[in-house]
């Protein structure tokens, strides 16, 4: 029997509705359900029932579910042949979602063969999880999901039968759950395989890590059926199963996708709160999921009917609101990107390195003798559709387009429309109810891009056979340079292509035929469709003389307009023109175009396909984000898909890039909801760039840096029309020139046993994300804490003993380290982390005594997040002694650390900055005291501001904006004035200076309210009179310790607060003359200050 | 207010755009550049502050501090300068405005605060008459702004309205006399007065032209 989830929440009518469907479909317990559909289909019918609840209800079920197959199974074993080996004794399977063989298949193997089949998931019944693809959600929670249990793919059952034996299920795991990214942290502990310890302590371990993108419908209503134990539920199905028609049912499936992802979120925190020991914050958490799964439940299903309404039957989902693989469809369904992508393709087939040699030369050649030249342009007729309909000849001479939807609104725009078409006036680009109503009997097609494919593989075969110099203008379009070819008549070498064209691909040809490579193109125009027209030199002014402006390539309505302005219609006018009034009145190079080209003249030549300048990505269509509370997050995942595109493409060219472009379209003010369904409409466009020093085409530094280019918008995300990514200053990627990935294949030797340690953090590492990006949340606080970090701590401790721990670090190899390797460090190392810290300091609870990880976040909302990098957190405390060290490592140092601090004794961090100090905070004064003053004076002197954390904290923000510095908070600038009251102060009290207590004391009066060192100061000045200066020796030591503390302090406000600083500097001065401490400390401090000063602002302090 | 954005950060630009404009008279108040009948109280934030009284005066300051709005939402604007020159164009006291403004943690600004947060500037320019230099003859006095880039010269209207400034820079570098510092979440700003240094010598530098766009 299961618990029953039903308490907090509110399912949605789509996921009981799937339920009834799934249930539906399974004849076997037909009539069975068909009974509890009676039971349950109302609260009064329910009421009336047998049944006192639901948890009653269900066990009756699950038992006659269980009898039924017990039955079954011993008729069926009877019946076939009582020699069936029982294979699967004891093995008690459930599967979810869409599996092949089947469910229904599966159920009957088990039956034959021993063993069970559940069709309700309960922890204790259930051996092994059958399922072929699971989606993204469930692999990240997976231990929310799986509850520990084996996740196998159905292939072990066929294999163990037709082995007639029970295989081990650990090579059938779900793939999904293998293939790992490589990541930083797994570089840390590496060699564990090597050691016998691999046998690993914890049950789900090899389950552990890994992503995918694979969402399948059927898995989430699979995963319904599951769960949905509600009585509530119930009552939904019955009324929804009533009246809904299927379309509709499909169409409240899009909002399930979502609300599928709640519930294995909240599954996850179930999982959270029974380990729970303390329940106080359990409420927080629950309101708010079920509050957020309410909201988002609302969404799904007006997003769901209002689609419903809409577009018809169409299950696709069209806008990033709904579809979480939006992007992969979008780009999956665009004929540009076809185009955009076949051009790598075309290059990688007939451009080799010594292919392109040849080319060079060949092109000189050309330049050579530019005056013979003949150039031939080719241009399959209306490529687009004659693809599609080479083999309907039905349709051959009927009018046709294509477009990729056809939905009764006729909202889509046409994308190419054959000649019986045009013919009515089709045009592409036109809206499908406008073409329709100049032509009824249109016939719409979609692409069918593997034909586009194909076609233009065998177009360019062809082209290539005949002729060497071809460039690629798209997939359908080519130009030729014949002029070597002396042999062949240009015009029957072009017939000659497209009669072979023709044979080849079934598609017609036309070809134009000149001296330049504009006569041919614009020869191609006229010979269209189907024809061929040769212009020689003598033809060319006859043939300008006519032809309209707007005709020539790079005139466009615009430019034509001024043109005809000034009564200019046809080529022949605009000869009469001289070439500098020309240059006047449009720009130097438009006025230089129109001259050359009104003549005839086309300076270009037949050259191989260019290397791109950039590559990039763009979605503009069906791009809307509503305003719900995890829009940010959807946001996300889009930018994440956009650069998991844009990096695709990158690695499809093999090329890797130092310039990233974000490209915002954002609605307009006062822009309508554009006409063309889910359009962009009317847009500002806007776009922000940034260099890195290293090029990349890695997914995850796309990710990041998209994320920061499209934080710096700082836009309404509800504004967003569209979104691209480009990536310019390319580079080829060959392998001297990536470093950073021969790094990251190093690391993927990280054996399994390290993504043991991943796993046990999914979960902090999920909430810091979490509360990452919705701050502004305020989230309930959700502890948690490892159940198994005892073992594993053990495990690590022995398996990482070659590794060094964290504060044996050298800190200026990691300053010096290139900023791209730095922010992966820092990604590892939680960088963001003293952020939180300064967030949360009050709500951090350390559990001194328990060797257990205990860690602690904000859970904002609750919904998954695709976690770009698994950011860790982890606190280590285990000793007394680990209370100076703690600090913000991954959690498997941390571990390691634990260990060795039982083996060693000499394990004081080298100096105070790498103290937590919010640990340090924590601890109990004396305590306190006791570590600080545990503290040799050489060590003190290290104390300096360079904070590690810091110092990647700055070189990550580095690339984004120079100037971006100046938003620092400048908080965690340095360890010295951190907390509340800084860490000085604790520091000075224990000091044994006068001087430096009595500051301290001062602090305590007078800073309670302005946490300042101004007033500080100022009350020293008032009370100097007070303050002995000590012995010699201890003077050294106090200047130096409030030199430090001021600098520090100067530091953290230079950039924002200075005038805080020259009052300090003036108050300085002034204790300067009447103390020797402070005088000496003046001295040092004043180039220091005007220095910064100067650093920052360019001048220096008036000295009063 | 109604080249308010509706979204936060365009809020705050809208008032850090008023504020600049009061805090811009009220500069050329205190330094007396006018007669102090050319102004007239006025209350601002609750506080008084001083209103040019010729409508050409305050258009140049209104349309100036305007002029910035969309460079300040787009974050472009690092320092807004209130230059006052000596009769042969030698800047002899510039007023700087540097200013930050976060976009990430807009939202959680109320009006409000950042209006009590700005009106200290006021209240501490309004006495820092003992903070500046007494005007030389047949002084002049501008309003420049430097921009953390330049804009795309003809890409949109508002880029239009500016021209990059020729104005000449000391050669050594100034004093500095901050006046106030505002560090808050969405917006940091400063202000502080740039003299130059008692060192320097007359010779001046033409400055890089392309990087100070200055208002008309």
């Amino acid at each position: 029997m299961k618990r029953s989830l039903g308490s907090n929440s509110s399912n949605n009518s789509g996921s009981g509705s799937n339920k009834k469907t799934k249930k539906k479909n399974n004849p076997s317990n037909q009539k069975t359900l068909g009974a509890a559909w009676g039971a349950a289909s109302s609260r009064s019918s329910f009421r009336s029932s047998p049944f006192s609840d639901f948890g009653s209800y269900m066990e009756v079920k699950n038992r006659k579910l269980q009898n039924q197959f017990e039955t079954e199974a011993s008729a069926s074993s009877h019946g076939v042949s009582g020699s069936e080996k029982l294979i699967f004794q004891g093995v008690s399977i459930f599967v979810d979602g869409f599996t092949i063989p089947s469910h229904q298949e599966l159920r009957g193997y088990m039956m034959k063969y021993g063993g069970r089949f559940e069709n309700y998931f309960s922890r204790r019944s259930v051996t092994h999880i059958i399922c072929s693809n699971l989606p993204d959600s469930k692999v990240k929670n997976l231990r929310a999901f799986s509850r520990g249990l084996p996740v196998v793919k159905p292939t072990w059952i066929v294999d163990s039968i037709s082995a007639n034996r029970l295989l081990g299920w650990v090579p059938y795991q779900l793939d999904q759950l293998n293939d790992t990214q490589p990541k930083l942290s797994a570089f840390f502990a590496p060699r564990s395989h090597l050691t016998p310890q691999m046998a690993s302590p914890v049950t789900s371990c090899p389950l552990d890590t890994g992503y995918s993108e694979a969402e399948e419908g059927s898995s989430i209503r699979a995963e319904h059926s599951e769960e949905t134990r509600d009585h509530v539920d119930d009552e939904f199905d019955g009324v929804y199963i009533g009246n809904t028609t299927p379309e509709l049912t499909e169409e409240t499936g899009t909002g399930d996708l979502k609300s599928s992802e709640m519930n294995a979120e909240r599954l996850a925190n179930y999982d959270i709160e029974e380990k729970e020991v303390s329940s106080e914050l359990q409420s927080t958490t629950k309101l708010h999921s079920a509050s957020d799964n309410k909201s988002v439940h609302a969404n799904g299903k007006n997003d769901g009917k209002s689609i419903a309404t809409a577009a018809g039957s169409s299950a696709r989902r069209h806008s990033t609101l709904e579809d979480p693989n939006f992007v992969e469809n979008y780009f999956k369904n665009s004929r540009l990107h076809f185009i955009g992508t076949w051009r790598n393709r075309y290059r990688k087939r007939f451009h080799g390195p010594s292919n392109g040699l040849k080319w060079a030369d060949s092109g000189q050649n050309t330049a050579e003798m530019d005056k013979k030249s003949t150039i031939i342009h080719i241009d399959l007729d209306c490529f687009f559709v004659s693809v599609v309909i080479k083999n309907r000849l039905e349709i051959h001479d009927k009018p046709v387009a294509v477009c990729h939807s056809d939905n009764p609104k006729g909202t889509a725009e046409i994308s190419s429309a054959n000649y019986p078409a045009r013919a009515y006036g089709v045009k592409a680009g036109m809206f499908v109810r406008h073409a329709k109503e100049l032509c009824p009997q249109l016939v719409i097609l979609p692409y069918n891009f593997e034909a586009y494919e194909e076609v233009a593989d065998q177009f360019y075969d062809i082209l290539h056979r005949h002729c060497r110099k071809v460039q690629a203008l798209s997939c359908d379009e080519a130009f030729l340079d014949v002029s070597d070819l002396r042999d062949v008549e240009p015009e029957f070498l072009a017939s000659t292509i497209r009669n072979e064209i023709l044979e080849t691909t079934g598609c017609s040809a036309s070809a134009g035929i000149g001296g330049t490579m504009l006569m041919a193109r614009l020869a191609t125009r006229v010979a269209k469709p189907a024809g061929q027209l040769y212009i020689s030199a003598e033809k060319v002014e006859e043939f300008l003389d006519e032809l309209p402006v707007g005709t020539l390539p790079g005139v466009g309505s615009v430019l034509k307009e001024k043109l005809v302005k000034q009564n200019i219609q046809t080529c022949g006018q605009l000869r009469l023109i001289s070439k500098d009034s020309l240059q006047k009145d449009f720009g130097v190079k438009t006025g230089e175009m129109l001259w050359s080209y009104s003549r005839g003249l086309d300076l270009r030549s037949v050259t191989a396909v260019q290397e791109s300048k950039s590559i990039g990505a763009e979605v503009n269509w069906g791009v809307r984000f509503r305003d719900q509370q995890d829009v940010c997050i959807l946001v996300q995942h889009f930018l994440q898909c956009l650069c998991k595109e844009v990096s695709l493409r990158l690695q499809g060219c093999e090329m890797i890039g130092r310039n990233f472009t974000l490209k915002i379209k954002k609605r307009k003010k006062d822009a309508e909801e554009p006409t063309k369904y889910m359009g962009c409409g009317d847009c500002d466009n806007l776009s922000r760039s940034i260099t890195v020093p290293t090029a990349t085409d890695d997914v995850e530094v796309l990710q990041r840096i998209s994320k920061k280019l499209f934080g710096s918008f700082c836009l309404d995300v509800k504004e967003v029309r569209g979104v691209g990514l480009q990536v310019s200053k390319l580079d080829s990627a060959d392998p001297s020139n990536k470093a950073s990935r021969t790094l990251k294949s190093w690391l993927s030797s990280a054996s399994a046993s390290v993504q043991i340690e991943q796993d046990d953090n999914v979960f902090a590492a999920k909430v810091r994300e979490n509360s990452d990006c919705n701050r502004h949340v305020t989230g309930g606080v959700s502890r948690l804490r490892e159940s198994n970090s005892a073992e594993s701590s053990i495990q690590s401790g022995d398996t990482n003993s070659s590794l060094p721990p964290m504060c044996h670090l050298d800190m200026e190899v990691l300053e010096n380290l290139p900023p791209e390797l730095l922010s992966e460090l820092d990604g590892t190392y939680g960088g963001k982390l003293f952020e939180l810290i300064e967030k949360k300091r009050g709500k951090r609870k350390i559990n001194s005594n328990s060797p257990h990880v205990s860690l602690d976040g904000t859970v904002a909302s609750i919904k998954e997040l695709k976690s770009l990098s698994v950011k860790i957190h982890g606190l280590s405390t285990s000793g007394e002694k680990e209370y100076k060290e703690s600090y913000v490592p991954h959690p498997s140092i941390a571990r390691t650390f634990n260990q060795r601090t039982i083996e060693m004794t000499d394990l004081m961090p080298s100096s105070l900055s790498q103290v937590d100090v919010s640990v340090l905070q924590e601890l109990p004064e004396e305590l306190r005291a006791d570590v600080l003053g545990a503290f040799p004076a050489p060590r003190r002197q290290q104390l300096s501001s360079d904070v590690p954390m810091e110092t990647c904290k700055k070189q990550d923000e580095e690339p984004i904006d120079i100037k971006g510095t100046e938003n620092e908070s400048g908080f965690s600038c340095s360890s010295l004035w951190f907390g509340n009251p800084p860490l000085w102060t604790e520091k000075f009290k224990v000091s044994g200076n006068c001087t430096l207590e009595k500051l301290s004391e001062i602090y305590y009066k007078v800073a309670q309210s302005r946490p300042m060192l101004s007033p500080v100061l100022q009350h020293a000045i008032s009370e100097i009179e007070s303050f002995h200066d000590g012995s010699a020796n201890d003077l050294d030591k106090a200047i130096y310790d409030v030199c430090e503390l001021l600098k520090q302090y100067i530091k953290l406000k230079v950039e924002g607060d200075i005038e805080e600083i020259y009052l300090c500097f003036r108050l300085l001065k002034r204790l300067a003359a009447r103390s020797q401490l402070f005088l000496q400390v003046y001295e040092i401090l004043s180039p220091f200050i005007q220095a910064s000063i100067s650093e920052h602002y360019g001048g220096s302090f008036s000295i009063p | 207010m109604n080249l308010k954005d509706d979204n936060q950060s365009g809020e705050v630009a809208g008032t850090v755009v008023e504020f600049m404009e009061v805090a811009i008279t009220m500069i050329v108040f205190l330094k007396g550049f006018y007669p102090s009948a050319a102004f007239e109280r006025r209350r601002y934030m609750n506080v008084v502050v001083q209103r040019a009284r010729h409508p050409e005066l305050r258009d140049y300051i209104h349309s100036a501090a305007y002029g910035l709005l969309p460079f300040i939402q787009k974050g472009l604007v690092e320092r807004v300068a209130v230059i006052f020159f000596s009769e042969d164009n030698v800047p002899v006291e510039r007023f700087i405005f540097k200013l930050t403004i976060n976009p990430s943690s807009a939202a959680l600004v109320e009006e409000a605060q950042l209006q009590f947060a700005l009106r200290s500037f006021l209240i501490k320019l309004s006495v820092s008459k003992s903070l500046v230099k007494p005007l030389p003859q047949n002084c002049r006095w501008e309003v420049t702004a430097y921009l953390r880039s330049l804009p795309q010269v003809g890409s949109s209207k508002e880029g239009e309205l500016w021209i990059p400034t020729d104005t000449k820079q000391w050669q050594n570098p100034p004093v500095i006399t901050p006046v106030k510092s505002l560090n808050s979440e969405p917006l940091c700003l400063q202000l502080y007065l740039e003299h130059p240094s008692l060192s320097q010598p007359h010779n001046l530098v033409k400055p890089n032209a392309a990087h100070e766009p200055q208002v008309r």
